[in-house]
C-alpha cells in the first residue's frame, strides 16, 4: 500500500464556469459511498513554526454524518465528528474534550467542508460556502470560499480534488499565509 | 334636634367613608410575588427572598421574536438590540451578536494573568512551560488551532484556554444570522436585564413597554409583517399578572354589579333602592382597603381581586334590610327582629377569618383583615345608615308575594334528607380513596400565571440554554474583598467536586474580578524577564517554534508584574462586569457573592460540602426552600382555619347555650364543606391554598342561613316575618352563587378556586340548612 497524492494542476485555462449540473453530479456520486476507510498524511504550514507540522493515521466515514480521524504520528490523538459534537482525545494523557459544534461556527464551517463533501450534502455546503467546480468526473476540484466573514477572517479557501467519488487530497488556505495539504489514501482492508 | 339625632350614623358614615377615600388614594399596589414571602423569614428565606427580589434572576426579561423567515428575524434582532442599548432602562442587551463580545474577550486576553487561577510560580519554570508548549502545539494541529494560533505568541504558558475552561457547562444558544436562535432558526432570541430591581413592578412595567415601543418601531414597514414578540421572566410575568389581577377585578365586579343589581332590582323594582342596597358594600370594600393599606403599608393585588368577592356576601346584608320592610314596618324597625341573628352571623365570620390576621403569610393576613374590616362595615351601615336613607313608605311587593312558594318549596326539602345522608357519606368515602397529591405542591401555584405563559418561559429558557438556577452558593462578608476572597476559598472546593464531576461548572464574580490578594499573588508568580526568557529558551529545546516568537508575552508578563490590581472600573461596559456586579451585591449588612451552580449532579455531595460549614457560606437550594415555604403556608393555612373553625363552635356554645341548636346549625355547613371537597378533588384539582380560604369563607356565609333557620325553628311564632327571612336567604343565596360563580371562570388560579368554592359551598349550605332544618319551620307554620 502506498500513499499516491493526486494534485491536480492549476491553470486559468482549465478553470472554466461549470453547469451546477455537474457539482450535482459529483455530489450524487460521493452519496453513494456509505462507508469508507483511509490513510492520511497532513501537512501543516505554519509561520510560526520553524518547520511544518507532519500527521499521519486513518480516517474513517460512516455516512452521513460520523466521521473518525485517528492520528497514529506523532501523538495518538483522536478527533470523533458525529452530528453536532466533537470529541476530541489525546493519547498519552487521555484528557477528553468535548465541543458543540453550534457553540464554535468556524470549526462547525470548517469540518462540513469536508463531513458534507463526503455525504455529498451540497445543500449544507452551500450554506457555508460558495462553490465551484473545476475539472471532470476522473480529475476533479472543488473550491469552497466561506461566505461568512467572521469564517473568512481565518479560512481563504478550501480545494478539495479527487477522482470519481474518491477524495484525494484536502487543501486549507488560512489568512496569513498559513496552509495545509492533507493526502488521502484509499484503504480497502 | 331630633333631626339632628337621626342623621348622626349619616354625618359618621360619609366622614368615614372621606377618611377611607383619602387612604385608597394613595394606595400602593404591591408586587404579587411580595405577597407570598414570609414575615419573618429564616436566613436562607431571607436570602431566597432577596433574590427573588431584586437578584439577577428578577432582573431577567427573556425575549423571542417569531414569525418569519430566520433572515427577517435575525435583522430584527440586531435592531432591536441596537435601540434597547440606548436605553438605560436595561443594563445588559444580549442577542449574541459579535461585536458585544469583542470587549469581553479582550478583557480577558488583556488580564489573563491576574484572572488566570493557573497562575503559580511553577507554571513558569521551564517544565512548565515545556508543558503547555507541548499542549500549544497539538492544539495547533487540531481543527481549533486556526482559532487560537493568533495568542499563541503572547500566550504560551496557555492562560486563556485555563481561562475560557472555567466557563465549561455554560450552555450557549444557536447561532444563525449571527445572531441566537433556536435551534431550527423559527425563533430569534435576546436577554436583557433590566436596570431596575424585579420588585420594582411599575419599572418592570416601564422596561416591557420600551421593548414593546421598539419593537414596534423596528418592524414597520411590509416586508416584516407577522413577525411577533413574546415575552417572558420574573419581571414580565409580576407586571402581567398585575395587570391581569386589577383587569379580572374591574371586569368581574362590572359583570356580578350588573347580575346582582338585575335580581335585586326584581325584587325592588327601584332604581334608588337598589343603588341605595349597594351602598353598604362599596362601603365595606372601601374600607377593606383602607384598612389593608394602613396595616401594611402595600395591597397586593390578590387582595383587591379577592376585594370582589366580597359583594357577594356583603350584599346579602342590604336583601335582608330590604326584604324584611312590609307596610306598617318603617325602615327603622325592619331588622329589629332579624338584627341578633345577623349580629351573631357577623362574629361568626370574625370568628372565622381572625386568625388569619397571625398568618405569616402576608397574602393571607391581608385577605383576612380585608374580610373582617369590610364585612363589619358592611353590616354597620346596614344597620345604621340605610334605614336612614329610605322612605318611610317603601316596601318592596315581591318578597311578600314569593313569600308562599318558598315556604310551599321548602316543605318539600325535608324529604331529601336521606339524599343528603348518602351524598355526604359518598364524599367522605371519595375523599378518603382519593390517591392523588390533595394540595398543589409549588410556590409557583400561588401565582396568577397561566399554564400557556409557564410554558412560554419553559420554551425560551430551554432555546436560551439558560435552565432555571436551583443551587446557589451565597456567600456573605463585611467588606468586598472579603467576600471576594471567601468566594476564591469556595471556588477552590468546587473546582474539587467538578473533577469528581459532581457539577459541570459555576458561576463566581471572583473569576472577572479576583480579590486584590490574590491578583498580588499571582502578580508575584510571574518571573523578572531575564529569568523567564532563560527557563523559556530551554523549555523550547527541540520544540519548532522560531526563535523570535515569544518577544510579545516577554514584554507583557514585564508589563503585567507591576500593573495595578484590577477593579470593577476596568470591567465597565463589558458584559462581564454586568455579570460580575448581578453577582456581587452591596446589601445594609454588608456584601454577598452569589455562586449560582450548573449541572448538578449529586445534590447530596454538594449539600455535604457547604451544608453548615460557614454562617458565612449558604447553600440555597431554591427549589427547595420555595417548596418548603409554599409547604409551611398550606401548614399554617390549614391550622389556622381549624382555630377558626373552633372559635365558631365556641361561639355558637355562648350564643345558642344548647349543644343540639349548635349541632343543628353545624350540621348542614359540615355537609356542604364535604362535599364541595369531595367534588373539587373528584375534578382532579389539586387545591390551592385559596380552596381553604374559600372553604372558610363559605362557612361564613353559610351560617348565616343555617343561624336564621335556627332562628325560625326556635321562634315561638311563625309569621310573615318569618317567610320572609327565608325569601330573603333564597335572594342572598342566588346574588352569592352569581357573584362567586362568576369568579370561577376569571382564569386567574388563585381568584377561580375561591369562586368555585364558594359558590358550590354557599348553595349547598342554603339547600341542606332547608333539608335538615326546614321540617320545623314549615310544620309549625
Amino acid at each position: 500500500m502506498s500513499v499516491v497524492p493526486v494534485i491536480p494542476v492549476y491553470s486559468a485555462e482549465i478553470e472554466q464556469q461549470v453547469t451546477p449540473w455537474t457539482v450535482r453530479e459529483l455530489m450524487h456520486n460521493l452519496a453513494q459511498v456509505k462507508h469508507s476507510k483511509a490513510t492520511f498524511v497532513e501537512r501543516k504550514h505554519f509561520s510560526m513554526l520553524k518547520e511544518p507540522l507532519v500527521f499521519a493515521g486513518t480516517l474513517l466515514y460512516t455516512a452521513p454524518g460520523k466521521l473518525e480521524k485517528y492520528t497514529l504520528v506523532p501523538k495518538p490523538e483522536s478527533i470523533l465528528l458525529d452530528q453536532d459534537k466533537l470529541t476530541m482525545q489525546s493519547g498519552d494523557n487521555g484528557k477528553q474534550r468535548v465541543v458543540s459544534l453550534r457553540e464554535y461556527p468556524a470549526i462547525w464551517a470548517f469540518v462540513e467542508s469536508i463531513r458534507s463533501t463526503l455525504a455529498g450534502d451540497l445543500e449544507t455546503l452551500n450554506r457555508f460556502y460558495k462553490v465551484s467546480m473545476e475539472g471532470r468526473g476522473g480529475k476533479w476540484r472543488l473550491i469552497l470560499l466561506p461566505l461568512d466573514p467572521k469564517m473568512r477572517d481565518m479560512v481563504v479557501e478550501i480545494r478539495i480534488a479527487g477522482s470519481n467519488e474518491q477524495i484525494n487530497t484536502i487543501e486549507v488556505m488560512e489568512a496569513g499565509g498559513d496552509h495545509s495539504m492533507m493526502e488521502i489514501t484509499k484503504d480497502d482492508s | 334636634m331630633k333631626r339632628f339625632k337621626v342623621r348622626w350614623p349619616i354625618a359618621v358614615w360619609l366622614i368615614f367613608i372621606g377618611f377611607c377615600v383619602l387612604v385608597v388614594s394613595r394606595i400602593q399596589v404591591g408586587a404579587d410575588l411580595n405577597a407570598f414571602l414570609p414575615g419573618t423569614p429564616t436566613s436562607a428565606q431571607r436570602l431566597l427572598t432577596e433574590q427573588l427580589r431584586d437578584g439577577i434572576v428578577s432582573r431577567l426579561i427573556l425575549i423571542g421574536i417569531e414569525g418569519g423567515p430566520t433572515e427577517k428575524l435575525a435583522a430584527t434582532s440586531k435592531q432591536l438590540a441596537y435601540r434597547l442599548r440606548k436605553e438605560p432602562a436595561f443594563m445588559m442587551v444580549n442577542n449574541g451578536e459579535k461585536g458585544t463580545l469583542d470587549r469581553d474577550q479582550a478583557f480577558l486576553v488583556d488580564n489573563r494573568y491576574l484572572l488566570s487561577s493557573a497562575v503559580t510560580p511553577e507554571r513558569f519554570t521551564a517544565g512548565g512551560l515545556r508543558d503547555s508548549l507541548e499542549n500549544i502545539l497539538q492544539m495547533l494541529g487540531s481543527p481549533a488551532g486556526t482559532m487560537i494560533k493568533q495568542v499563541i505568541p503572547r500566550d504560551p504558558s496557555g492562560e486563556l484556554l485555563h481561562i475560557v475552561e472555567g466557563f465549561a457547562g455554560q450552555a450557549q444558544p444557536a447561532l444563525q444570522e449571527g445572531v441566537w436562535t433556536s435551534d431550527d432558526g423559527s425563533r430569534a432570541l435576546l436577554i436583557l436585564q433590566t436596570s431596575a430591581a424585579g420588585y420594582d413592578i411599575d419599572a418592570q412595567q416601564h422596561a416591557v413597554e420600551l421593548a414593546r415601543k421598539h419593537f414596534a418601531e423596528t418592524i414597520q414597514g411590509a416586508e416584516f409583517a407577522g413577525l411577533k414578540m413574546r415575552l417572558s421572566g420574573p419581571g414580565v410575568f409580576s407586571v402581567e399578572a398585575r395587570d391581569n389581577i386589577e383587569g379580572v377585578a374591574f371586569k368581574f365586579s362590572i359583570i356580578t354589579a350588573i347580575l346582582v343589581s338585575g335580581l335585586l332590582l326584581l325584587v325592588y323594582r327601584s332604581w334608588r333602592v337598589l343603588a341605595i342596597s349597594l351602598l353598604p358594600v362599596a362601603s365595606g370594600a372601601l374600607a377593606g382597603i383602607a384598612a389593608v393599606s394602613m396595616g401594611y403599608g402595600v395591597v397586593f393585588g390578590v387582595t383587591l381581586g379577592f376585594g370582589i368577592t366580597l359583594i357577594g356576601e356583603a350584599v346579602d346584608y342590604s336583601i335582608y334590610f330590604f326584604t324584611h320592610l312590609s307596610p306598617g314596618r318603617p325602615p327603622s324597625k325592619a331588622l329589629k327582629n332579624i338584627w341578633p341573628t345577623i349580629r351573631l352571623g357577623v362574629l361568626t365570620t370574625i370568628c372565622g377569618f381572625s386568625p388569619m390576621f397571625l398568618a405569616d403569610f402576608p397574602g393571607l393576613a391581608q385577605l383576612g383583615l380585608f374580610s373582617v374590616i369590610g364585612l363589619v362595615v358592611a353590616v354597620l351601615v346596614t344597620r345604621w345608615v340605610l334605614p336612614n336613607l329610605v322612605s318611610e313608605k317603601f316596601s318592596p311587593v315581591a318578597p311578600g308575594l314569593l313569600a308562599d312558594r318558598v315556604i310551599a318549596v321548602i316543605g318539600y326539602a325535608p324529604r331529601l334528607r336521606p339524599l343528603v345522608y348518602v351524598a355526604v357519606v359518598a364524599a367522605v368515602i371519595s375523599i378518603a380513596m382519593h390517591r392523588e397529591p390533595v394540595w398543589s405542591d409549588q410556590l409557583s401555584s400561588l401565582f396568577p400565571l397561566s399554564v400557556e405563559k409557564q410554558q412560554l418561559d419553559q420554551s425560551l429558557r430551554d432555546d436560551l440554554g439558560a435552565p432555571d438556577v436551583r443551587f446557589l452558593i451565597v456567600v456573605g462578608g463585611k467588606y468586598r474583598e472579603e467576600v471576594l476572597e471567601r468566594s476564591e476559598a469556595v471556588g477552590v472546593q468546587l473546582d474539587k467536586l467538578m473533577s469528581r464531576k459532581i457539577l459541570t461548572g459555576y458561576d463566581t464574580p471572583s473569576r472577572y474580578l479576583p480579590s486584590v490578594k490574590t491578583q498580588q499573588i499571582r502578580q508575584a508568580a510571574l518571573p523578572e524577564e531575564r529569568q523567564l526568557r532563560s527557563n523559556l529558551k530551554q523549555a523550547l529545546t527541540g520544540m519548532p517554534f522560531r526563535d523570535d516568537l515569544f518577544e510579545p508575552f516577554f514584554r507583557e508578563i514585564a508589563a503585567v508584574r507591576v500593573q495595578s490590581p484590577i477593579t470593577l472600573d476596568d470591567l465597565k461596559g463589558t458584559n462581564l462586569g454586568l455579570q460580575t456586579e448581578s453577582l456581587l451585591a452591596h446589601y445594609d449588612d454588608g456584601w454577598r457573592a452569589m455562586l449560582p451552580l450548573r449541572g448538578v449532579t449529586d445534590k447530596q455531595a454538594i449539600q455535604h460540602a457547604f451544608g453548615s460549614q460557614d454562617a458565612m457560606v449558604t447553600l440555597l437550594d431554591l427549589k427547595n426552600e420555595s417548596d418548603s415555604l409554599y409547604d409551611s403556608y398550606v401548614h399554617e393555612a390549614v391550622w389556622l382555619s381549624i382555630i377558626g373553625a373552633l372559635s365558631i363552635i365556641v361561639l355558637l356554645f355562648i350564643s345558642l347555650r344548647s349543644a343540639r341548636r349548635v349541632a343543628d346549625v353545624l350540621l348542614p355547613l359540615g355537609a356542604a364543606v364535604i362535599i364541595t371537597l369531595a367534588v373539587l378533588l373528584a375534578g382532579g384539582q389539586e387545591l390551592l391554598l385559596f380552596h381553604l380560604v374559600g372553604m372558610l369563607l363559605s362557612v361564613a356565609v353559610g351560617s348565616n342561613y343555617s343561624l336564621f333557620f335556627d332562628r325560625e325553628s326556635n321562634a315561638a311564632t311563625h309569621d310573615q316575618d318569618g317567610k320572609l327571612t327565608m325569601v330573603s336567604l333564597l335572594v342572598a343565596n342566588i346574588s352569592t352563587t352569581i357573584a362567586f360563580g362568576m369568579l370561577g371562570f376569571s382564569g386567574v388560579p388563585v381568584l377561580t378556586a375561591i369562586g368555585q368554592t364558594v359558590a358550590m359551598g354557599a348553595f349547598l349550605s342554603l339547600l341542606f340548612s332547608a333539608v335538615l332544618m326546614g321540617g320545623k319551620i314549615v310544620n309549625e307554620t
